[in-house]
């Protein structure tokens, strides 16, 4: 009988295991064994509005039309909130079950390419095919000098503010309309905005508490305009950058926001549009939600510098293609996308998902003909002049949770205590340089 | 003689027949909790970045070495104990409560069943979601704060302030718990015979005596089974941090699988992931048995 028992109990694991190891040793079904041609290719993308869905199965069929050996197909990944969607490319690494396209968002770019996740693009796209994309599309996706992936919309934030409500507190509103590039608004008037139009009913600002990437993305530009990016420009180390006596200054002035009463912790969606504060940091992506459902008068001017320097920043960075390890046709995927990133694709994806074009090109296309004046052509103007990328480093996902976590904590305290304290604020601030240090040196250091 | 023979096979052809039938279940365990437990063990001696499968490096014992000077570690395991050591507790005495209510008889008493029922049918996700906003700080937003406002006293950062924020995730959890442990209470309840309680009253005890002496005893059984499987869940507090706090403010919901997954997919540190699971696993494991030499102590 016990020989019975252990005999099934084997042949469990070892079944099993050969479960297991064959789903390890998976290949994509793309290889062409049988003289049979045709191409199959997959690509990855999160999952977004009714209209960015549609382009994409209209683009698709377009081109599985007039290539019938290269056929494409989509998956819509959910991205849900902060790291949900880089988790499924995680565990695809793990079971080697990658797509051969997938989108990554700006800053993981470096990520992937080091790790060798993906495969650089630089055979599909020219020096001289770069020269239409703008400068911070193309300096986000580079990582060693070679580009790893490819984008057709851009980001940015800027300063919002609810007229009617700023003119009922007394603010000049037409001074802000008239705000030029090279005479933004600095933090103090910022402040003293916040300040102004805090009150029962209405917070003063807002700043994006997604705990997750759009913390350090949002807020980045205060940094560099006080003195001080968060890692050295060659990625390799935050200390003596995100702990600097200037970053600690910035956070300081952020965690008044919150200790003043300035600005929500944990602000309701879509705080701005529902009335609820006065002004905003927000992303470029608001202008259509707001254009279309706002039912006061807004407005929108350019990203606050710090007072000290009074140097222009902006972000940028959004999702762009990458091509996979796991691709078995690179060839045919670099053409599929250079088709994916002409000028007419990019200009209508871009209109599709209501964000700016990463080609030049693109704005002189019809679908982009709204982002010639008005608060559009204010983020484009930014994108082209002040917009820095972030830093391009294999530990910055390490980084992003890390310092979204610090400053979750430093505004809870000034939330808690209502004062700010700098200690606790350095404190905090090392701690993420100490965590990027030893993720830094453990897989990446030479 | 042959008869005898008969009956031995017929029984070995059952056996053989059981074994079939189990042999499923069992693979599938096999498949799908020993051998990845056995990873997990494997791999907790390597390093690993989860992004290079392919690169690994064994490194000893040296994933458990910094897990026992990392305070980010002991902070989540002292956060896992202290809402296990409240959460089961209340939440089983809230579900007796329930099940003693919804087990006496009257009209509707079905529509109360089903109603504190409610909230285990619904995903743990969606109920994180809505407790959040209830909790909201801004009395415009959370309604817990427009009635605390509105009744003269102070908003609450319920979720954003370390002191309140795991106690608030307390509360929560054990009102969406109590359902399920009150179903088991009320099948417990509706198994100890009415003739006991008339006994009882026939002899002069009061309600509280009649609770006391007959339910109590005659749930034994079921008390025990319902305080370890809301120990073990309790253990496993994953959803809530996840979609609420993000273990924070200030680690103070940091539990210990939800640093298990940071440190893994977030962080991509997947060997000092494994090698924290593995500790878990025997953390469990050993409270388990602790509290099983307990309950059967009391027999």
């Amino acid at each position: 009988m016990k020989k019975l028992i252990a005999l099934v109990l084997a042949l469990a694991m070892a079944l099993s295991l050969v479960a297991c190891s064959s789903s390890s040793s998976t290949t994509t079904d793309s290889s062409a064994a049988n003289g049979d041609e045709v191409i199959y290719l997959t690509i990855w993308s999160p999952t977004d509005e009714a209209a960015v869905e549609a382009w994409w199965v209209e683009k698709l069929d377009e081109w599985n039309a007039a290539n019938p050996n290269i056929q494409v197909s989509r998956e819509a990944i959910d991205r849900s909130d902060s790291y949900a969607y880089d988790n499924k490319i995680a565990t695809a690494v793990t079971s080697n079950d990658l797509p051969d396209i997938f989108y990554v968002d700006g800053p993981q770019v470096a990520y992937y390419a080091a790790n060798g996740v993906t495969v650089p693009l630089d055979d599909y796209f020219t020096a001289e095919d770069l020269e239409d994309f703008l400068d911070s599309a193309v300096e986000q996706n580079t990582y060693d000098g070679q580009l790893y992936a490819i984008g057709a919309t851009e980001s940015s934030v800027a300063f919002f503010y609810n007229k009617d409500y700023l003119t009922e507190c007394g603010v000049d509103v037409d001074d802000l309309d008239s705000r030029t590039i090279d005479n933004p608004i600095t933090w103090s008037e910022m402040l003293e905005i916040a300040e102004k139009c805090t009150t029962d009913s209405y917070v003063g600002t807002h700043i994006i508490m997604d705990h997750g990437e759009g913390l350090p993305y949002a807020l980045e530009p205060l940094y560099v305009s006080e003195g001080m990016d968060y890692i050295s420009d060659d990625g390799t180390t935050a200390e003596g950058y995100v702990n600097s006596s200037e970053a600690v200054t910035t956070t300081a002035w952020l965690a008044s926001l919150i200790a003043n009463g300035y600005a929500n912790i944990d602000p309701i969606d879509d705080e701005f549009l529902n009335g609820a504060c006065a002004t905003m940091l927000g992303g470029s992506w608001e202008v259509a939600t707001l254009e279309e459902s706002a039912d006061f008068e807004w407005g929108v001017t350019y990203y606050p510098v710090s007072d000290d320097t009074g140097t222009a920043v902006s972000p940028c960075g959004d999702w762009a293609a990458a091509i996979s390890k796991n691709c078995e046709n690179v060839d045919a995927a670099g053409e599929f996308l250079q088709w994916l990133m002409n000028t007419e694709n990019v200009a209508t994806y871009a209109a599709a998902i209501a964000k700016p074009a990463t080609r030049i090109s693109a704005y002189d296309e019809e679908a982009m003909a709204d982002y010639q004046e008005g608060a559009r052509a204010l983020f484009v103007e930014q994108l082209q002049t002040t917009a820095s990328a972030r830093p391009r480093s294999p530990s910055y996902s390490n980084f992003s949770s890390d310092y979204a976590e610090a400053m979750t904590n430093i505004f809870s305290d000034a939330a808690s205590t209502g004062t700010v304290d700098e200690e606790y604020i350095q404190s905090e601030l090392d701690r993420v340089s100490e965590n990027f240090t030893e993720n830094y040196n453990t897989y990446y250091a030479e | 003689m042959t008869k005898a023979s008969n009956l031995s096979a017929r029984k070995r052809n059952e056996r053989i027949a059981a074994y079939v039938f189990v042999i499923p279940a069992v693979v599938l365990l096999v498949a799908f909790l020993v051998v990845p437990m056995i990873y997990t063990v494997y791999y907790s001696v390597f390093q690993y970045q989860i992004m290079r499968p392919d690169d690994i490096k064994f490194i000893g014992l040296q994933n458990y070495v910094k897990l026992i000077g990392d305070s980010d570690f002991w902070q989540a395991l002292k956060n896992t104990v202290y809402f296990t050591v409240i959460v089961v507790p209340c939440q089983c005495v809230l579900a007796l409560a329930l099940a003693m209510l919804v087990s006496q008889k009257f009209r509707g008493v079905a529509i109360f069943r089903t109603m504190y029922f409610s909230p285990q049918l619904t995903s743990m996700v969606v109920i994180s979601i809505l407790w959040t906003v209830l909790y909201n700080s801004n009395p415009n937003t959370g309604l817990i704060n427009s009635l605390l406002t509105n009744l003269g006293f102070n908003s609450i950062n319920f979720l954003s302030n370390e002191k309140t924020a795991m106690n608030s995730i307390i509360f929560m959890s054990a009102w969406q718990g109590a359902g399920y442990q009150m179903m088991i209470f009320l099948a417990g309840l509706q198994g100890i015979p009415g003739e006991q309680y008339e006994a009882a009253s026939v002899d002069g005890a009061t309600k509280f005596q009649q609770f006391l002496y007959v339910t109590i005893p005659g749930l034994q059984g079921t008390i025990k089974y319902v305080i370890m499987i809301t120990m073990i869940q309790a253990m496993k507090l994953f959803t809530q941090p996840y979609v609420m706090t993000q273990g924070g403010p200030k680690n103070s919901t940091k539990t210990l699988v939800y640093y298990i997954y940071t440190q893994g997919f977030q962080n991509g540190n997947f060997g000092y992931a494994c090698a924290v699971a593995a500790v878990f696993f025997i953390i469990v494991v050993t409270m388990s048995l602790a509290m099983k030499r307990v309950t059967s102590a009391t027999d």
